[in-house]
C-alpha cells in the first residue's frame, strides 16, 4: 500500500509539468462556468500566443545555459517597425524586414555572448535597453497605424481558421519544429550538450561559439514573429508593448521544467508551461482578481511549480 | 580497539548491490588501503562512511561506539575527512577561504582575514608544502589543489581521513611529500583509509589492505603478510600475466612536427616530432607543461608562439574543431570536466566527435546508425552498462574513461592525444586501454601519451620526450629508457651534478 502510494507519487513528480497542467484545467473549470467556452478558450489561446512563439527560442538560449532579456523589446521595436514598413513597402517585404529587425538583434546579442564571451545577462540586458529605445526613437513615442490598404496582415492577424486564431497555429508550426529539432537532430543535441558541458563539447571538436551563436538569432526572429503578429492582431504597432514579457517567457520556460543552467528542458513542457502561465492569467481575470493580487498569485504559484521540479532533481 | 568500523554494509542502488555485507576495521594511527577494480564498491563504501550515501544495512562504529551517519554533517561532526578524487574547492576563493570555509567564523563575527590567512598557511606548511594562500583555488595545479584539500581536511581535526586515488594527481616529488604527511598524521593516531590502484605505493605505505570485489569483501590482509601478485588475484579474480601488451612497431612517415610552441608560463620553446604508428610518451612532473603543450597542439588554447607542421604542410589551429577535422584528437587530463559530459549518456557522448557521421543531409539523427554504431564501441571497449541510453554520470570513472576513449575510436583520427589516459583508472581497465592504443598504434595512427606514471610510459612507448618547467629536457630512445633517467630529466638532476 505504502509502496504503491510512493509509485504514484514519483510519476506525480515525474511529470509534473503535466499535472500541474491537468490541476489548472479542472481548478478553471471548478471556479469559473465561463472556462470552458469557446469564446474564452479563443481568447486565451489568442493571448498565449506571443509568448508561447518567443518561449520556443528562449528555450533554446536556456538549454545552452544563457539567457536573453531582450525578446520583449524587440516585439516592441519590430512591431512598430512592422506598422511601419506596412506604410512603404509591400507586404512580404514588411514581413521580412521586420523578420531581418528581429534577427539582426539576436544576431547581436548572439555575436556578444558567443564571440566575447559576454555574460548572457549582460548582453542581452544591454540590449533590452538600446532596443527598447530604438522602438521609442523609431514610432517618436506614439502608436504606428498599420496601413489599411495593407488589409492582408490584419485580416490574418485578426482571423481564425477552424475555430482558433490564426496566430495560434504559427505557435503550433515553431513548436513542432523546435520538438523536432530537440529530439531528432543533430542541432538539438549539441545545444543541449553545450548546455551540460561547454567546455567537452568544445574539445569533442564541435564548434560551440556558432551554435551558441545562432541560438540568440533564433531567439530574436521568433521575438519578432511575435512581434509582426501582435501588430497584425491590433493593426497597431506600439513601442510599449512587451514590457516585462522577457519574465513572463523565461517563467513558462521554467515551469516547463527547464534548468536554467542549461542541459535541462523540453519543447512539449515548454508549451504546457505557456498554457499553464496563461490560465493562471485567465482564470483570475475570469474572477475578477485585481491585477495587483495576479501579479502575487502568479508568483507563488511560479515558485510552487519550480519547488516540485527540484523536488525531482534531487530524487534523481 | 578500532578506530572506526564498518560492520556488515550492504547498499543497492535500484536494485543492483553495490555492496552486500562489508566490513572494514581500521585502528587508530593504521593506514589501511582499500582496493578493488573500478565499480567494486569502494567509493559507495566510502561515501556512505562520510554521509553522502546512506547505507541499506549494516552498523558504524568510532570508537567502538555505535554512530548514526545521515549526511555528510554527521560525519563531519564525528571526526570523518574525505578527499574526493574531484576536488570540492570553491575556485573563486582564495586557498585560505578555502581551507577554512565551514568555519569563517573562527574569528568571531569580524574577519579576521590575516588571521585566517596565517593559519592556512601554517597548515599547509605542516604538511610540508608551501602554496600562497591569497591566490584562488581555481588557480592553482590539480596537485595544489589536492594540498589543500587535505589542509581543510585537517582543519576539522579529523580522526578518520579518507583518501581516494589521491596519488593520482601527484608527481612522484610530491607523492614523496603526502607519504611524510600521511606517516605524520599516523603518529597523532588519525586512521587512514587509503584508496589507490597504485600497488607500489600501498606496498609502500599501508599497514593492511582489503580487497574488495564485486561489492563483497576479501578480509583484510597485512601488508608484511602478502605481495602484490596476491592482491591482483584477489582483485581480478585471474592472475596478471603481463601489463604491456606486444607490439611489433610499424612506424612510417613523420604526420607531426611541432616547432618552438609557446604559451604563457607553461610553454616555453617546445618543439617536437611524432610519425605514423609511433608512441610518443611525455614525461614531466605536475605543472612541467606537459598538458598545456598539448592543448597548444590541439587547439584548445591558442599558442603565443610556434609552428604546427601536419605531413609537412603548415597549420594553425584556432580551436579544436579545425585539429579534429584535421584528424587530430584528444583524450583530455581532467575527465570530469573535458572529457566526459556527466548529465549525457554514453550514446550522447561517443556520438559527439562524429555526428556528421550519423546525420542525412538535414542534420537529422539516424537512430538505428546511433544505436549500433554505440553498441559496438560498448561491446569493444567492453563499458559495464546494461544500455546504451546511461547517464555517463552514473558510471564507475574507469567506465567513464573508457566512453571517452570509445567517443575518440568513433572519429578515426590519424593522430591521437592521450592527456594521463589511465589515471584514476583500475588494473583491469588499465591493461584494456593499453591494448587499445597499441592496436590504435598498429593500424598506424600516431600515438602521443602523457602519464605520470613513468613505468606506464616506459612501457608503452617508442620515444619518450622529457619535461621540465615548459621546455623538453630531454628525448629518449628505447635503449635509454629508465625510471631513473626519466625522474634526473624530470627534476633537472643530472648525472655529474650528483656524483660531483
Amino acid at each position: 500500500m505504502k509502496a504503491g502510494l510512493k509509485k504514484y507519487l514519483q510519476i506525480v513528480i515525474k511529470y509534473n509539468t503535466v499535472f500541474i497542467f491537468l490541476i489548472m484545467l479542472v481548478v478553471s473549470a471548478l471556479v469559473s462556468d465561463v472556462f470552458f467556452t469557446s469564446a474564452n478558450l479563443f481568447n486565451l489561446v489568442r493571448q498565449v500566443t506571443p509568448v508561447g512563439i518567443i518561449s520556443m527560442g528562449m528555450l533554446l538560449v536556456i538549454l545552452t545555459g544563457g539567457i536573453d532579456l531582450s525578446v520583449g523589446s524587440i516585439v516592441a521595436m519590430v512591431g512598430v517597425l512592422c506598422a511601419f514598413f506596412s506604410q512603404t513597402i509591400p507586404l512580404p517585404l514588411t514581413i521580412l524586414a521586420s523578420l531581418a529587425c528581429g534577427l539582426l538583434v539576436g544576431s547581436l546579442s548572439g555575436y556578444l555572448v558567443a564571440v566575447h564571451k559576454m555574460a548572457p545577462f549582460i548582453a542581452t540586458l544591454a540590449l533590452m535597453s538600446i532596443v527598447r529605445g530604438l522602438g521609442f526613437i523609431f514610432s517618436k513615442g506614439a502608436p504606428i497605424l498599420v496601413n489599411e490598404n495593407n488589409s492582408a496582415l490584419t485580416d490574418f492577424g485578426s482571423g481564425s481558421f477552424l475555430g482558433f486564431p490564426n496566430p495560434s497555429f504559427v505557435l503550433l508550426l515553431i513548436f513542432a519544429i523546435t520538438a523536432v529539432l530537440l529530439n531528432y537532430n543533430v542541432f538539438g543535441r549539441i545545444i543541449i550538450a553545450i548546455g551540460s558541458n561547454e567546455e567537452a563539447v568544445r574539445l569533442s571538436g564541435i564548434k560551440v561559439a556558432l551554435y551558441k551563436f545562432s541560438v540568440y538569432a533564433i531567439a530574436g526572429g521568433l521575438s519578432a514573429v511575435a512581434g509582426i503578429l501582435t501588430t497584425a492582431r491590433t493593426a497597431v504597432g506600439s513601442p510599449v508593448i512587451g514590457g516585462g514579457m522577457e519574465l513572463d517567457v523565461i517563467a513558462t520556460v521554467v515551469i516547463g521544467g527547464a534548468s536554467l543552467s542549461g542541459g535541462k528542458g523540453s519543447a512539449i513542457n515548454t508549451l504546457l508551461g505557456v498554457l499553464i502561465l496563461g490560465m493562471i492569467g485567465n482564470i483570475m481575470n475570469l474572477m475578477n482578481i485585481p491585477a495587483y493580487s495576479q501579479q502575487v498569485i502568479k508568483g507563488l504559484i511560479i515558485i510552487f511549480a519550480v519547488l516540485l521540479q527540484r523536488f525531482h532533481t534531487d530524487k534523481n | 580497539m578500532n578506530r572506526v568500523e564498518l560492520r556488515n554494509i550492504s547498499k543497492s542502488f535500484g536494485g543492483i548491490a553495490a555492496l552486500s555485507n562489508v566490513t572494514l576495521k581500521v585502528m587508530p594511527g593504521e593506514i589501511h588501503a582499500l582496493v578493488g577494480e573500478n565499480g567494486a564498491g569502494k567509493s559507495t563504501l566510502m561515501k556512505i562512511l562520510s554521509g553522502a550515501y546512506t547505507k541499506d544495512t549494516g552498523k558504524i562504529f568510532i570508537d567502538d561506539l555505535e554512530v548514526q551517519i545521515r549526511n555528510t554533517h554527521d560525519s563531519k561532526k564525528l571526526g570523518i575527512g574525505i578527499i574526493y578524487q574531484e576536488f570540492s574547492l570553491v575556485p573563486e576563493l582564495s586557498v585560505a577561504e578555502n581551507v577554512f570555509l565551514n568555519k569563517l567564523g573562527v574569528t568571531g563575527f569580524w574577519m579576521n582575514w590575516s588571521k585566517i590567512k596565517k593559519k592556512a598557511e601554517e597548515l599547509i606548511q605542516s604538511i610540508g608544502f608551501n602554496i600562497d594562500t591569497s591566490l584562488k583555488a581555481g588557480d592553482l595545479s590539480i596537485a595544489e589543489q589536492q594540498i589543500v584539500e587535505i589542509a581543510k581536511a585537517l582543519s576539522e581535526n579529523v580522526k578518520v581521513l579518507i583518501l581516494d586515488e589521491p596519488s593520482a594527481v601527484l608527481g612522484p616529488q610530491e607523492i614523496v611529500k603526502l607519504f611524510d604527511t600521511l606517516k605524520k598524521l599516523k603518529k597523532e593516531g588519525v586512521a587512514i583509509i587509503y584508496i589507490s590502484h597504485h600497488l607500489g605505493e600501498i606496498f609502500q605505505i599501508a599497514d593492511r589492505i582489503t580487497v574488495l570485489k564485486d561489492g563483497t569483501s576479501s578480509g583484510s590482509l597485512l601488508v608484511s603478510e602478502t605481495d602484490k601478485d596476491s592482491i591482483i588475484k584477489l582483485m581480478l579474480g585471474r592472475s596478471l600475466d603481463k601489463m604491456y601488451p606486444l607490439r611489433d612497431p610499424n612506424i612510417g612517415e613523420e604526420v607531426l612536427k611541432v616547432v618552438d610552441i609557446s604559451k604563457g608560463e607553461k610553454v616555453k620553446g617546445v618543439s617536437f616530432m611524432i610519425k605514423e604508428g609511433e608512441i610518443l610518451g611525455i614525461a614531466g612532473l605536475v605543472g612541467s607543461g606537459r598538458s598545456e603543450t598539448v592543448r597548444a597542439i590541439f587547439g584548445a588554447d591558442k599558442p603565443e608562439k610556434g609552428r604546427i607542421f601536419l605531413s609537412g604542410g603548415e597549420v594553425k589551429f584556432r580551436s579544436p574543431w579545425e585539429a579534429v577535422r584535421m584528424g587530430i584528437g584528444m583524450v583530455p587530463e581532467d575527465r570530469k570536466q573535458h572529457g566526459v559530459i556527466l548529465s549525457l549518456t554514453i550514446k550522447e557522448n561517443i556520438s559527439l566527435t562524429n555526428l556528421m557521421g550519423i546525420i542525412d543531409h538535414f542534420g537529422f539523427i539516424n537512430a538505428k546508425k546511433e544505436k549500433n554504431n554505440t553498441i559496438e564501441l560498448i561491446r569493444k571497449l567492453a563499458i559495464k552498462t546494461d544500455t546504451e541510453n546511461q547517464e555517463a554520470g552514473k558510471l564507475s570513472g574507469g567506465n567513464q574513461q573508457k566512453v571517452v576513449l570509445a567517443k575518440w575510436l568513433n572519429r578515426n583520427c590519424k593522430i591521437m592525444i592521450f592527456d594521463e589516459p589511465t589515471r584514476g583508472v583500475d588494473v583491469g581497465a588499465k591493461i584494456e586501454i593499453y591494448n587499445l592504443i597499441t592496436e590504435l598504434s598498429q593500424k598506424g595512427v600516431a600515438v602521443i601519451m602523457i602519464s605520470s606514471e613513468t613505468s606506464e610510459l616506459i612501457g608503452m612507448s617508442d620515444r619518450i620526450i622529457v619535461m621540465r618547467k615548459g621546455q623538453v629536457q630531454g628525448n629518449l630512445t628505447k635503449k635509454e629508457f629508465s625510471e631513473e633517467s626519466i625522474l634526473r630529466l624530470s627534476i633537472g638532476v643530472n648525472k655529474n651534478t650528483v656524483s660531483g
